[in-house]
C-alpha cells in the first residue's frame, strides 16, 4: 500500500494469485478442452488441449445400419452437433430467453411503479407499504420453495411457463433498489412534468424510468444471471415435459441419461449454456460486477 | 377524508400537505402503484410462509383428500431420526467450512490484488468467472475433473507418483500404492469436495465486494496508523484496514451464510445426498421428501427452521451494523 513494495514480495504475490487462478481455471480448461476432444482423447488424457482432431468413427451412426466411410466425423464438430441433436437444446436455449427476459420484464413492471410511489407520492400507508417491503427483503424465495409448489400444484400450474415465471415477478429487492435511486431524482422534475400536464402514469414511464436507465441496467443484469443459470427452481416445477426445460435442466437431463460415452457431446452443451454470460460478462465487466453486487449497496 | 376538492389545487406548497392532499390524483395514483406489489408481496411471499408454519404441524400429501394435526411430530423427527440429524450435520459443515474459507479467500485475494501494481484486473476477471457461470454447468464439469479414473485430477495426480511427492506426503504415497480418492463417491471426501466447489465458487462474489470496500479506506489512516508507529503490513492490516472493512465484513458473512444454507446444485447433481447422507443438505432434503416423496409435512418443518436460520442470521447482522462496526 506504502512506498516498500519490493520486486520480490510483488513476485511473490504474483505467484499467489496465479495459482489460484490455475486452480480458478481448471474447470473452464477442462470444459472447453473436452468439448473438442474425441472420446478416446478423453479416456486417455491424451491429445494436449484441442484434441488430434483425427477424424473418427461414430460408432451409433454404424449401427443404425451406415456404411463406416459415411460415419467420420470430426470430434470437434461431431460434440457441438451432438449437443443439438440428442436433445432439444435449440428449445432450452430459447426457453431460458423466454423465462428470464419475462421474469425481468414483469419485475420491472410492478417494482418502477411501486418504487416511484414510494419514493415520490404521498399517501396514507406509505410507509407501511415500504415496511411491508423491508420485511419481505428477508425471505429468500428458494427458502419458500416447498409451499410456492404446492399452491401452484393445487392450481394445476406445475409443467407450465407460468410456474417458471409466477413465483420470481415480484423482486422486493427491485423495488427497494429503485426506490432508493429515485430518492435522489430532484422533484422539480416530477413538478415541472405534472404542470406540463402529464398524469402519474406517463411520469413513471416517461420520466423517471429514463432517468432511472443506469440502475435498471445493474438490477437487470442481476436478475437474468440469477434467473439464467437458476437450476433448483425449474428443477421442483418442471417434472414431466421436456419442452419446458430450461438450459440447467435440459444438461441436467443430459448427464442423467449419459452411458458415459459423450462426455464430449455433454461439455459442448455446458459450454453453449455457459458461454453467452461469460461472454457478456468480458464485454462489460464494470457493469457486471456492479449489477451482481448489486445486494451490496443495502 | 372526504376533505373540499380545493385543497387538490394547493401544489406543491400546501399548509397541511399530508393530510389535506390524501385525494389529490397524485395519492390515488401512489395506491394504484403500490396495489400490484402489495398483492403480489402478499400471495408469493408473506402466504408461503404462514402455509409452510401450518403445514409443518400435519401430515399432509399433494393429492389426499385431507390430513391431520400432529402437533409437533415433525420438529421431533427432524431433531431425532438418523436422516434428519444427518441433515443438519451436512448443512452446518458446508455453511462452517463455505462460509470461512470463501470469505477468507475472498479478503485474502481483494487485499493482494489491492496491493499490486499491475495486472490487478486480470485476477480479478479470472476469480469473478465461476460467479457467473451456471453451477449447475460447472458442477457437471468438476464431477468429470474428478472422476475416480478418467478425471484430469487423479489422473494429474497419479503422474506424479514415484517422485520425491510420494515421499513427503503419506496421503501421496497411500495414493499411489492403492488408488487416490473417489471424491464424490467416498463418504470421508463427499462432502469435503462439495464444500470446494462452493468455495470455488464463492469467493470471487465476496473478493468483489471486499475490492469495493477497500476502496473506501481513506488513504490517510495509513499514515497516520505509520506515524504512531505501526509499521508492519500486519500492524496495517489490523488497525486500519480490517476495522475499516467491518461494515463490509458483517454483509459478506450474512450473504454467504444465507447462500451456503441454500446449496443445492452440486448435491443434487453429483451425489444425490450420499454417500451414506453425508451431503444431504437442508435444500436437497426438502426438494427429496417433499417435492419427490410427497411429505409434505416433514419439508414444511425443515422449510421452517430453515427460515428460522435466515431470520436469525439477518437480525443478527442488523444488531451488529448497528452495534458500531461503522467507524468511520
Amino acid at each position: 500500500m506504502t512506498g516498500h513494495a519490493s520486486p520480490f514480495s510483488e513476485a511473490l504475490k504474483h505467484a499467489v494469485l496465479i495459482i489460484g487462478a490455475l486452480i480458478v481455471i481448471l474447470p473452464f480448461y477442462v470444459m472447453v478442452s473436452y468439448s473438442l476432444k474425441a472420446p478416446h482423447e478423453i479416456e486417455t488424457n491424451t491429445g494436449g488441449f484441442f484434441g488430434a482432431q483425427e477424424q473418427m468413427v461414430d460408432e451409433y451412426c454404424v449401427k443404425l445400419g451406415n456404411a463406416r466411410e459415411d460415419c467420420l466425423e470430426t470430434p470437434a464438430i461431431f460434440n457441438y452437433t451432438q449437443a443439438f441433436k440428442k436433445a432439444p437444446l435449440l428449445r432450452y436455449l430459447a426457453n431460458g430467453v423466454i423465462v428470464t427476459a419475462s421474469i425481468f420484464l414483469i419485475q420491472a413492471l410492478v417494482a418502477l411503479p411501486c418504487a416511484y410511489a414510494l419514493a415520490k407520492l404521498k399517501f396514507w400507508g406509505r410507509d407501511m407499504v415500504f415496511g411491508m417491503v423491508l420485511v419481505c427483503l428477508l425471505i429468500p424465495v428458494h427458502a419458500i420453495a416447498l409451499p410456492l409448489y404446492i399452491m401452484l400444484a393445487k392450481l394445476g400450474l406445475t409443467n407450465t411457463y407460468a410456474s417458471l415465471v409466477v413465483p420470481w415477478t415480484i423482486s422486493v429487492f427491485g423495488i427497494f433498489l429503485m426506490r432508493q435511486f429515485f430518492k435522489t431524482v430532484p422533484d422539480d422534475l416530477i413538478d415541472a412534468a405534472r404542470m406540463d400536464g402529464m398524469n402519474e402514469f406517463s411520469i413513471v414511464w416517461k420520466v423517471m424510468l429514463p432517468t432511472a436507465i443506469p440502475a435498471l441496467l445493474a438490477f437487470a443484469i442481476f436478475s437474468v444471471v440469477a434467473h439464467w443459470n437458476d437450476y433448483f427452481w425449474p428443477r421442483v416445477v418442471i417434472t414431466g415435459d421436456r419442452d419446458l426445460y430450461t438450459p440447467p435442466l435440459g444438461l441436467r437431463e443430459f448427464r442423467g441419461g449419459s452411458d458415459g460415452s459423450d462426455w464430449g457431446a455433454m461439455m459442448a452443451t455446458a459450454m453453449i449454456i455457459v458461454t453467452p454470460l461469460i461472454v457478456a460478462f468480458l464485454m462489460a465487466q464494470k457493469r457486471f460486477i456492479e449489477g451482481i453486487t448489486l445486494t451490496g449497496m443495502k | 377524508m372526504a376533505v373540499d376538492v380545493a385543497a387538490s389545487s394547493a401544489l406543491p406548497v400546501a399548509v397541511q400537505p399530508a393530510r389535506r392532499r390524501a385525494l389529490a390524483p397524485a395519492s390515488l395514483a401512489g395506491y394504484a402503484f403500490v396495489a400490484p406489489a402489495i398483492l403480489l408481496m402478499l400471495v408469493i411471499l408473506v402466504a408461503p410462509v404462514l402455509i409452510a408454519a401450518a403445514l409443518s404441524f400435519t401430515d399432509y400429501s399433494l393429492g389426499n383428500p385431507g390430513f391431520d394435526w400432529v402437533g409437533t411430530d415433525n420438529y421431533e423427527k427432524m431433531f431425532s431420526r438418523s436422516t434428519y440429524t444427518k441433515m443438519l450435520t451436512a448443512s452446518a459443515t458446508y455453511v462452517l467450512v463455505v462460509v470461512p474459507a470463501s470469505i477468507g479467500l475472498g479478503l485474502g485475494a481483494a487485499l493482494l490484488i489491492n496491493s499490486l501494481k499491475r495486472f490487478g484486473d486480470f485476477y480479478k476477471t479470472i476469480y469473478f468467472l465461476p460467479v457467473m457461470a451456471a453451477l449447475l454447468a460447472m458442477a457437471i464439469v468438476w464431477e468429470f475433473s474428478l472422476h475416480p479414473t478418467v478425471g484430469i485430477v487423479n489422473q494429474t495426480l497419479e503422474s506424479g507418483c514415484g517422485t520425491f511427492l510420494e515421499q513427503i506426503s503419506d496421503w501421496y504415497a497411500a495414493g499411489c500404492a492403492r488408488n487416490f480418492p473417489l471424491w464424490f463417491g467416498d463418504r470421508d471426501y463427499a462432502i469435503w469436495t462439495i464444500c470446494f466447489i462452493g468455495i470455488w465458487q464463492g469467493f470471487g462474489f465476496n473478493m468483489v465486494l471486499y475490492l469495493a470496500g477497500l476502496t473506501g479506506v481513506p488513504r490517510e489512516l495509513y499514515q497516520a496508523a505509520a506515524i504512531d508507529g505501526a509499521d508492519s503490513a500486519w500492524d496495517r492490516f489490523r488497525l486500519v484496514t480490517w476495522p475499516m472493512l467491518g461494515p463490509t465484513t458483517v454483509f459478506v458473512l450474512t450473504i454467504t451464510t444465507i447462500r451456503s444454507f441454500q446449496v443445492f446444485d452440486t448435491v443434487e447433481a453429483i451425489t444425490g445426498g450420499g454417500p451414506s447422507k453425508t451431503t444431504y443438505v437442508m435444500m436437497f432434503a426438502i426438494y427429496e421428501k417433499a417435492i419427490k416423496h410427497n411429505l409434505i409435512g416433514i419439508g414444511a418443518a425443515i422449510t421452517v427452521v430453515f427460515l428460522a436460520f435466515v431470520l436469525f442470521l439477518t437480525f443478527l447482522q442488523r444488531w451488529l451494523v448497528e452495534r458500531r462496526v461503522h467507524y468511520t
